[in-house]
């Protein structure tokens, strides 16, 4: 196990969110052993340390932001979901969304992985270039990915408001259902939790937009109707429920809909692929592999 | 002087052990035909004593009888006082016999036999049926007998076992159930429609966590200013506000937690009502118990989004789910009042023989 690696840190990261996630569900199901009680929590600390770490390593590799290939960007979007997750935790005791949290992100983590063809080693390509020619793309990038961080927080809240819905209709005091936090708060951190990640694919927009505006060549017709299409999904949820026209359970389905048409199109909303742009460019800027 | 005296035990009943909430409508009679149903009771043929003992969930009639007394007659007169069928009578119904009354007694008022295993509202529902009994003159020696025993029984039952430990009471279930849809039940605003004891006990139970907008209505509020428990009298034990009868539908979406406890015996509450109400709150749930049987809440409205109905036989479900933990000590207490029930029954039998 090398700690200078980047996927080793990801296997181990991804290794210690699942431990937390397990020892969480253990924990909520009251397997009552004291040193349980911190163990998920410390677990995803680590586990964020060391994911934060291994995206680092991965940067320095790349020169700049790693989302280059579907593997980084899983795993910075996981990343931001941990991250959002633990700026929540400061806010709201919220150990079982840790729990759920740390699943997604064990589950998601180690498939990327361990599917091929996932993480090609794009840098180590003899006419490699900087991954980003232009900050402000490398910035529009990593703020879109962390808003889909965001939406994948919001899909998972949504998951945990539905499961609380059922249990109340349903008229039992099922366990995971009395371990979820009350249905009312449930709504209105999904609608935080939106409005944030509308706040950031909107700013995401706007940086892009200007970069678009002067370098239309970079920019798929594919990219960018997909990418107007979900900030456009994501904003007409947000306007409907701020209008109170959509809510409760409908809110909750629409947002994991929105989510999981969001993660089926990350391969869509990729930018010209090098070899695409170096036949029409000049090589120099020919690196834009942001959403 | 050795004269045996020809009179036994009986019992004939219907409770949620054997009649779902529909069928216990429909047997459940309702406060004001009471008075009738005990002077048609004094009639049948071998009736000594007779005591009627009708809460939401369970309506027996409990007596002694000489041997002349038939259980047809009495299940005749209920289904025909009810109008029955009384093929639905006898299926959702029991009937039980000298030393089983006693045992069944005691298992009621020691609130084993309740929906809410170890609630102990039955023991004073109990007591109300049979100070009722003895003020029509309707309870006689045997009666009087059987249910002060039965009352000492469940004084025992409470204080030697287990059985009434944790969340049963309705009052705190609610409580449960109100901080799984808005958290703090502090910041609920409840609305209760009626003022039994089911009102009284929900309130406490809001009002011990620290819920201050509490609102109570009721029907009797304006034509029956001496009634004991009547919405003004319970607002203002609990330091709650008192609502108009005939404006409570209208002000139904100002509050979280809606509570009806009455004995109308019809629907208070449509589904028109609660999605009016729902429109002026969308995005905010609204936690609707119904307690009354017959129901005062359209089921329906549980489909409306945000709505979340419960009536008594749901939350009766919870709180025996509470209970589960805690069986061992119900089936010690369940053997121990059948100990106890046995030795009435051999006294009163003995005491029969030696008068």
């Amino acid at each position: 196990m090398n700690f200078n690696d980047a996927r080793d840190l990801m296997w181990i990261a991804g290794g210690l969110y699942g431990s937390a996630f397990l020892l969480g569900f253990l924990k909520t199901f009251r397997l009552s052993w004291s040193p349980l009680n911190e163990a998920p929590l410390a677990g995803i600390i680590i586990g964020f340390l060391l994911h934060t770490r291994a995206l680092y390593l991965r940067g320095l590799e790349i020169h700049g932001c790693p989302l280059g290939n579907t593997l980084e960007r899983i795993q910075f979007i996981l990343w931001s979901l941990i991250l959002t997750f633990l700026i929540l935790r400061l806010l709201w005791r919220l150990d079982l969304l840790g729990s759920f949290c740390a699943g997604l992100s064990f589950g998601a983590g180690w498939l990327t992985l361990i599917l091929p063809n996932t993480d090609p080693m794009y840098w180590l390509a003899p006419d490699y270039q900087k991954l980003f020619s232009n900050p402000w793309v490398e910035l529009h990038a990593s703020i879109a990915i962390f808003s889909y961080g965001v939406f994948s927080l919001l899909a998972i809240v949504s998951g945990m408001y539905l499961i609380q819905r059922k249990a109340l209709l349903s008229r039992k005091f099922d366990k995971l259902g009395s371990f979820l936090p009350p249905i009312n708060d449930l709504e209105v951190a999904c609608w935080r939790l939106l409005s944030v990640g509308v706040i950031f694919l909107t700013i995401s927009i706007l940086v892009g937009g200007m970069h678009w505006t002067r370098h239309p060549e970079f920019v798929s017709s594919i990219k960018l109707a997909v990418t107007i299409l979900l900030w456009l999904g994501y904003s007409v949820v947000f306007f409907l429920h701020l209008t109170s026209r959509i809510y409760g359970s409908k809110f909750a389905k629409i947002t994991i809909i929105l989510f999981l048409l969001a993660i089926g199109s990350l391969a869509l909303v990729n930018s010209k692929n090098r070899e695409d742009t170096k036949q029409e460019i000049i090589p120099e800027k020919s690196s834009d592999l942001s959403l | 002087m050795n004269q045996e005296i020809n009179q036994s035990l009986f019992l004939l009943g219907s409770s949620h052990q054997v009649a779902d909430l529909a069928a216990r409508e429909r047997i459940s009679l309702p406060p004001d035909s009471i008075d009738e149903f005990y002077n048609g009771l004094g009639k049948i043929e071998g009736l000594d004593e007779y005591l009627l003992l009708n809460t939401c969930n369970r309506t027996e009639i409990y007596g002694a009888a000489q041997k002349s007394f038939s259980f047809d007659s009495l299940g005749k007169y209920l289904s025909n006082f009810r109008k029955l069928d009384p093929d639905f009578l006898s299926q959702h119904s029991y009937q039980r016999n000298d030393h089983e009354v006693v045992d069944h007694l005691f298992k009621v008022t020691s609130g084993i036999d309740s929906q809410m295993v170890g609630e102990t509202e039955i023991l004073g529902q109990v007591k109300k049926a049979y100070e009722d009994a003895c003020k029509r003159k309707a309870a006689g020696k045997m009666l009087n007998r059987l249910f002060q025993k039965g009352f000492q029984a469940a004084k025992w039952a409470r204080t030697n076992t287990g059985i009434s430990r944790g969340q049963v009471n309705l009052g705190n279930v609610l409580c449960e159930l109100a901080r799984r849809i808005f958290g703090k039940v502090s910041n609920c605003r409840l609305l209760v429609v009626g003022a039994g004891e089911v009102a009284e006990s929900t309130i406490e139970a809001f009002k011990s966590r620290g819920s201050q907008a509490i609102t109570v209505t009721g029907r009797t509020f304006e034509w029956c200013p001496l009634c004991r428990n009547k919405p003004a009298e319970l607002a203002e034990k609990f330091g709650g506000f008192e609502l108009s009868f005939e404006q409570f539908k209208e002000s139904m979406h100002l509050f979280d937690v809606i509570l009806t406890s009455t004995a109308s015996g019809k629907a208070l509450v449509n589904y028109g009502d609660i999605k009016k109400s729902m429109k002026k709150r969308p995005s905010q749930p609204l936690f609707l118990i119904d307690a009354s049987v017959p129901r005062n809440i359209e089921e329906k409205v549980s489909q409306i989004e945000n709505v979340f109905l419960y009536n008594m036989d749901d939350v009766s479900t919870i709180a025996n789910e509470n209970l589960k933990s805690r069986i061992s000590e119900v089936d010690r207490c369940k053997g121990a009042l059948a100990r106890r029930a046995l030795k009435l029954w051999e006294q009163m039998t003995q005491t029969r023989e030696i008068s």
